[in-house]
């Protein structure tokens, strides 16, 4: 029973991990770029949604509903993911004749992590908040096991909006475009394909991916901080090692895994202990099988 | 200083199934000045790659003074006497004229003996003298004129004191003093017994340089011998019709005149 | 001088020292996101010896910075296979396995931290970093400094002239990973105090961000990022406890340093200081210096 519940929590854990390993794999498999800033949207989206929510002495306590504060946090991380597309992605297409110089967009994505990450220290202060939804349970009980219900959502919704995006890659005429640019970024330029006008569409999704993922993490938790973004998002990047880069569904197994290695390494061995698995895991892969269980060898091995 | 012999045998090379390199065999002579023309895609620069090591042959051997260098290492290649240039410059572009060209020698110097030590200055600054370009030692060489980059290339592989010295298109892009200039270097370079191999477009240079021409096309030899007698060979003029005929023809006409 | 200000002296010696370390591999041509872990060796490796087995502050630094090599000597084959992304997450898991390991010590404090009582001056890190300086100055002038500057800019021609390209990867590894030790020892005995938290995410990046907005080009590159980034957000915290109109500069100077990496990005992605730009600055004082002499 004890781990038929650790299992569950595992796989609650995962499902966020899953969504959040979604959205760097998707930058990394289109443009080939390691958005460092997906924490911080992350964390961005839950913090606004915070904000608007609760009521209180700190700027934007609005006490709006939840849903039109979740709503008002997710687009204000799509915002901040178009401004971060235009200081980042756009100078990978400067050629520079080096390795380091291709870190251009890396070094832009980590300043960006700081922008944002000391922005909301800055207005809401670096305290932990409680965000909850106002319904009375939020758990289902059957046979004894607990299962979160914004846990449980947040696994559909991923697995839903994956099953989307992959079938939208396939047919629509943007996901076309976007294999293009994946392919072959000048090639796509010269078979027609706007590269300026379809890249903020990766950046969009990914900072809707992160904004959701984001707040269904405060919602399950109940607790937002500045902080929340860099300890799920070095799990994510686990995950999306681990189901291979640039892969969406090997993201959501990746994830899965991660969070289930995470709650029972945590239940085995301690709290002390958490970080040795997840990156040992993750140096481990690196060196054996770099391209992950589902990954192809191709990718994030010229650019950053 | 002495120059070597290189020949390929049996050499094959394919990509993805695309066969680029054919069962090529021909032999360059020790101290010869030669020239491996052919029209584009014939597979000049992948022969000169196979050579210096930068991919490895799927068939055949390359030997250097009948020692088979294909199994060498690519960084260890130049310590046998294969140097070369690159047809689109390839040097260091945030190292000075005097860095880039001291790469050249780096092989044959201890790891940790000091690069800017005043007799190995001293040495590469001759060198530089040499090809005429005294005057730029400091500076970074992305800032530098094509000309002159060019050049430096040739010093760079020049430094290696190489056996065998391979030039990739090293005349394309200089007017006609940086041509000419570059060939008397060359013939310099001759006159101590290194062997001279070149991929050249431009006739005119090879005809002036070489003593000895071999074609490729489709990764093939159709044709070795004189540079006067490949403007007669059917074969290489078919090979050229529709693509660099032209090029031929008034090359041909340049001659009669 | 004024406790205040040779405090910030000593930090900022320190983060040039650990510059520096992210520097060597740099220079090489090898992202390395990891300056945390070689730090945390450093640090408990030195910080154990003079307060668990009582050495004297010198051997200590000097065996922490030897280890953090060793360790780095060891982890540079299998790293050295990665490339691009792949070696940037490689880097950042190893400091990030590091600091996991040092948390579940518990002879060197485990989660509490470990705490020195010998004290690291002025007077011990300052030689210490014109030694560190000096050594890297020396490094870059020989043939392997000009073997590890040509890798950064094209491996494959730097490999077909005969550079023996792994041999001067691992070399750059092994010497930044020591420097990355001896900046660790000195931090621990300038704060008294060492735990895994001193080096959190931002550690690594953050001294990745020195190296990388200062210039890979010349050894002036992360004495260049680590002044700027040592020196910006101190005025801006004196500025904000100056005028308590400009209290928002608390917590707001880390907003101005994202904004700056990101514009000089923009601005001058090769770094504040490059090759061109001493040249630029060469040319003009020796204008300067023909005219004095001609008047």
């Amino acid at each position: 029973m004890q781990s038929a519940q650790q299992l569950i929590n595992g796989l609650m854990l995962g499902g966020i991990l899953a969504f959040v390993a979604v959205a760097f794999t998707l930058t990394i498999g289109m443009l080939n770029f390691l958005n460092f800033t997906i924490p911080a949207l992350f964390m961005l989206a839950a913090m606004v949604t915070w904000a608007l929510s609760a009521s209180g002495e700190h700027i934007f306590a609005l006490g709006l509903p939840w849903y039109a504060a979740a709503a008002i946090g997710i687009a204000v991380a799509m915002v901040a993911s178009l401004i971060i597309e235009r200081f980042t992605y756009r100078y990978l297409k400067a050629h520079y004749g080096d390795a380091t110089e291709h870190a251009l967009p890396l070094v832009s994505s980590l300043g960006f992590l700081i922008i944002f990450e000391h922005a909301v220290i800055t207005l809401w202060g670096s305290d932990p908040q409680r965000l909850e939804l106002p319904f009375r349970d939020m758990d289902l009980h059957f046979a004894g096991l607990i299962v979160g219900i914004p846990h449980l959502f947040s696994l559909g919704l991923a697995i839903t909006l994956v099953w989307v995006l992959s079938w939208l890659l396939k047919r629509s005429s943007i996901g076309r475009a976007l294999r293009a640019i994946a392919e072959n970024p000048d090639a796509a330029t010269l078979m027609g394909v706007e590269v300026a006008r379809i890249v903020p569409v990766v950046f969009l999704v990914t900072g809707m991916l992160s904004a959701l993922a984001g707040i269904l993490y405060g919602f399950s938790y109940s607790t937002v901080t500045p902080y929340i973004g860099d300890a799920v998002a070095t799990d994510a990047i686990t995950g999306m090692v681990l189901g291979g880069l640039g892969n969406v569904w090997g993201a959501i197994v990746g994830g899965l895994l991660v969070g289930l290695i995470k709650v029972f390494a945590i239940s085995q061995f301690g709290a002390e202990i958490e970080k040795i698995p997840v990156w040992g895991l993750l140096l481990l892969i690196l060196i054996i099988r770099p391209t992950g269980i589902f990954g192809k060898s191709r990718l994030g091995r010229g650019k950053f | 200083m002495n120059g070597a012999e290189l020949s390929l045998a049996g050499v094959c090379k394919s990509f993805g199934g695309l066969t680029v390199i054919d069962h090529l065999g021909f032999t360059v002579k020790r101290g010869s000045r030669t020239a491996l023309i052919g029209p584009n895609g014939a597979g000049k620069t992948t022969v000169f790659n196979l050579v210096s090591g930068v991919y490895p042959i799927d068939d055949g051997t390359i030997s250097l003074d009948g020692e088979d260098i294909s199994i060498v290492s690519p960084a260890g290649r130049i310590g046998h006497g294969i140097s070369r240039s690159f047809q689109n410059i390839r040097l260091m572009p945030h190292l000075s004229t005097i860095e880039n060209v001291m790469l050249g020698e780096h092989w044959r110097r201890p790891a940790f003996s000091l690069a800017r030590g005043r007799r190995a200055v001293e040495s590469v600054k001759a060198a530089l003298a040499d090809a005429g370009l005294q005057t730029y030692p400091g500076q970074v060489v992305a800032n530098l004129p094509y000309g002159i980059q060019k050049r430096i290339e040739v010093v760079r592989a020049l430094l290696a004191e190489p056996k065998i010295l391979m030039l990739d298109e090293p005349a394309a892009g200089l007017n006609n003093a940086e041509s000419d200039d570059l060939r008397a270097l060359l013939e310099r370079v001759s006159a101590r017994g290194i062997t001279l191999l070149v991929v050249e477009h431009d006739m005119h240079f090879v005809r002036r340089l070489c003593d000895h021409v071999v074609v490729l096309n489709f990764g093939r030899l159709i044709f070795e011998g004189t540079p006067e007698e490949v403007h007669r060979d059917p074969a290489v003029l078919e090979a050229y019709l529709g693509t660099d005929a032209r090029a031929v023809q008034s090359d041909n006409t340049a001659k009669a005149r | 001088m004024s406790g205040y200000m040779s405090g910030v002296l000593a930090v900022l010696l320190i983060n040039m020292v650990i510059a520096y370390s992210v520097f060597l591999p740099a220079a090489a041509g090898l992202l390395n996101l990891g300056a945390a872990g070689f730090v945390l060796i450093g640090g408990y490796t030195a910080g154990g010896l003079t307060s668990r087995a009582g050495w004297p502050l010198v051997p200590a630094i000097l065996v922490a910075g030897l280890f953090a090599g060793v360790v780095a000597f060891v982890l540079a084959f299998p790293i050295l296979r990665t490339r691009g992304v792949y070696m940037v997450l490689a880097t950042f898991a190893f400091a990030e396995v590091v600091g996991g390991i040092y948390l579940n010590i518990p002879s060197l404090g485990g989660a509490t931290g470990l705490s020195v009582s010998t004290y690291a001056g002025l007077p011990v890190i300052i030689p210490t970093t014109v030694c560190v300086v000096a050594f890297v100055a020396w490094l870059l002038s020989t043939r392997l400094g000009l073997a590890m500057r040509a890798a950064h800019d094209d491996e494959n021609v730097s490999l077909l002239f005969g550079v023996n390209l792994r041999m001067v990867q691992v070399a750059a590894f092994t010497a930044g990973g020591a420097l990355g030790g001896i900046g660790g020892a000195l931090l621990v005995h300038q704060f008294n105090f060492i735990d895994v938290q001193t080096t959190g995410v931002l550690f690594s990046i953050y001294v990745l961000l020195y190296v990388l907005i200062g210039g890979t080009q010349t050894a002036w590159g992360p004495f260049a990022g680590a002044l700027f980034f040592t020196v910006v957000p101190e005025i801006l915290r004196t500025m904000s406890k100056l005028d308590p109109s400009m209290k928002f500069l608390e917590a707001g100077r880390f907003i101005v340093f994202g904004i700056a990496v990101v514009l000089i990005m923009v601005v001058r992605p090769e770094g504040l200081i490059t090759r061109t730009l001493i040249e630029k600055v060469q040319g003009s004082l020796r204008r300067l210096a023909a005219r004095e002499t001609a008047a």
